[in-house]
């Protein structure tokens, strides 16, 4: 699902985000992504995202090389992926169920489907009492449930997640990382950058290590580490 | 793939452009209505920039068909030689009338000229001391009736064929009055169009910079949009749709103003041309006028949002990439 071969991104003024990196995420699977901050984990993330494009190598997603994709194609790029992020990121003056709907609005879709679609992932959250509410009366926790029910709305192919555990206690962490192995367990790919090493350990999925820009481990998928 | 899945696809994809794009006819309605007082204020500014050429253009339709004493300045009068028959002076009448179809022609026979002579002028006994009636036949030619540069091409041409008949002796007309309004109205409709080009760019100056303003407060939303998969066409299409309400919106406020300035100004200026002897009724835009002044105001607001949006997206690169 996820290919990268030799993969450098530059920024430019000449820091070194990613040097070298290639592994390959299989369809279907969980993987976590970990390192310091800095480590560039969030440019990995840009990268398959096509948010950015890489000074070296190949980046092929979903059998896309997105090194030689050009620029207008990102969006549909963008479409077929779901993306979570650590701020959220949503549309303060536009209800829950609004901001959920708007992968399946640039869709196009019809709007008895979107409204239907848009109840469905609200209830795979457990958000869907919230469906008229604005994101800012909702709790931290909450806020990233919707941003979730967004990226999966469309069920896209693959779900990259951005620190999506960064501001929750361990309970809401553990709860949302079940969440995305319900999700994983649907057929979607699943890639998720995070620090929190000790529910990295207990989900037991494959870990890729990032350390100044070099994947520095990748640890397989176990049943006791 | 066969055909029909084909055209099944393209229906849909159609069918998912119509929708996107009745999202962005709402929720750029909902916006101008959320800030009613900025949008009235630009509408107010394109409504007053649209009426000033509007305005000139309908004062010069007006007088251009006021017909102001056109009549008289336009008529001709034509004198026949002495001795010319009735038989010549008819037939004269009858091809005038068949290749020209003038508005009137009138022929004075001597007899009836001499008899509004007698009536006029007060010399009745004295004139009965004539031997014979000195006047001539005269016919009077009113051209037909229309905007002043077609009456005075249908002049010119009327006195070419006056002139190239014999039994003719002279013709008279104002020529001199009806060229120079027909100058005048030239210089007008020159007027009109500079001003409806200056009045045209600052439509499309006016919108473009409310909508930099409207796009600069939404930038963290197009943002969050591209992360999503919006193209650049999505993003585009509200701030495009508010642009076309803002223009619409001002072409029907110019619209208004005209209106109510000529009820204001109708009763007036009737009284005042009444005393010139004009009867009169002032012409109102019409229809056609009107769709137009609104089509062009709509294209013209698209027009400004569609520059100031397009250099936005075209600097963050939202359709692209959004790496700084």
């Amino acid at each position: 699902m996820i290919k990268f071969e030799r993969v450098s991104k530059l920024y430019p003024g000449g820091s070194r985000a990613l040097a070298d990196v290639s592994f390959h995420i299989e369809p279907g699977s969980m993987v976590f992504l970990t390192g310091h901050s800095g480590a560039g984990k969030s440019t990995l993330l840009r990268l398959v995202m096509m948010l950015e494009r890489a000074s070296r190598g190949q980046v092929i997603v979903n059998g896309r090389n997105l090194s030689i994709c050009p620029d207008r194609l990102a969006p549909s790029v963008r479409r077929s992926t779901g993306m979570i992020f650590q701020d959220h990121k949503l549309l303060k003056d536009k209800t829950v169920a609004d901001n959920v709907a708007l992968p399946l609005m640039i869709a196009g879709l019809k709007y008895s489907d979107i409204r239907k679609r848009v109840r469905a992932a609200l209830d795979k959250v457990g958000l869907l009492d919230k469906e008229n509410a604005w994101p800012l009366t909702l709790s931290g926790g909450e806020q990233q449930r919707v941003g979730i029910a967004r990226a999966i709305v469309s069920m896209p192919p693959l779900l990259l997640a951005d620190e999506p555990t960064g501001n929750l206690d361990p309970n809401l962490s553990r709860e949302l990382f079940s969440l995305f192995e319900e999700i994983s367990e649907q057929g979607a790919t699943v890639l998720i950058a995070s620090h929190d090493l000790e529910l990295i350990r207990q989900t037991r999925k494959r870990v890729l290590v990032l350390s100044n820009g070099r994947l520095a481990d990748d640890i397989p998928a176990s049943d006791g580490l | 793939m066969s055909s029909d899945t084909w055209v099944r696809q393209i229906r849909r994809k159609n069918r998912a452009w119509l929708r996107r794009h009745s999202y962005s006819f709402f929720s750029s309605l909902g916006v101008l209505v959320k800030h009613k007082v900025g949008t009235m204020m630009t509408v107010l500014v394109l409504g007053i920039a649209m009426f000033l050429p509007l305005g000139l253009y309908m004062t010069l339709a007006n007088l251009d068909g006021m017909n102001l004493r056109q009549d008289e300045w336009s008529a001709i009068t034509v004198f026949f030689k002495s001795g010319t028959t009735e038989k010549e002076v008819n037939r004269v009448a009858a091809e005038l009338a068949q290749r020209f179809e003038p508005e009137a022609v009138a022929i004075i026979s001597p007899a009836d000229g001499m008899a509004d002579f007698r009536d006029a002028s007060g010399f009745g006994e004295s004139l009965d001391m004539l031997e014979e009636n000195p006047l001539p036949w005269v016919m009077q030619v009113s051209p037909q009736r229309g905007p002043t540069r077609m009456v005075e091409a249908m002049v010119g041409e009327l006195t070419g064929f006056l002139q190239s008949i014999d039994s003719i002796e002279v013709s008279q007309f104002d020529y001199k009055w009806l060229q120079r309004l027909g100058r005048m109205m030239e210089l007008g409709q020159a007027a009109v169009t500079v001003l409806t080009l200056l009045f045209g760019l600052a439509v499309v100056v006016v919108v473009a910079n409310t909508i930099r303003l409207d796009v600069a407060s939404h930038a963290e939303e197009i943002e969050i949009l591209a992360l999503v998969g919006a193209g650049n066409a999505f993003v585009r299409q509200p701030f495009l749709y508010t642009g076309l309400w803002y223009g619409l919106m001002g072409g029907l406020l110019a619209v208004l103003l005209l209106v109510f300035t000529m009820l204001y100004l109708g009763r007036p200026l009737g009284l005042l041309l009444e005393t010139y002897g004009t009867v009169f009724s002032l012409r109102g835009l019409g229809l056609n006028n009107t769709l137009w002044v609104l089509a062009g105001g709509s294209s013209l607001g698209w027009l400004g949002a569609w520059i100031s949006v397009q250099r936005y997206l075209r600097r963050l690169k939202v359709g692209g990439r959004l790496g700084r």
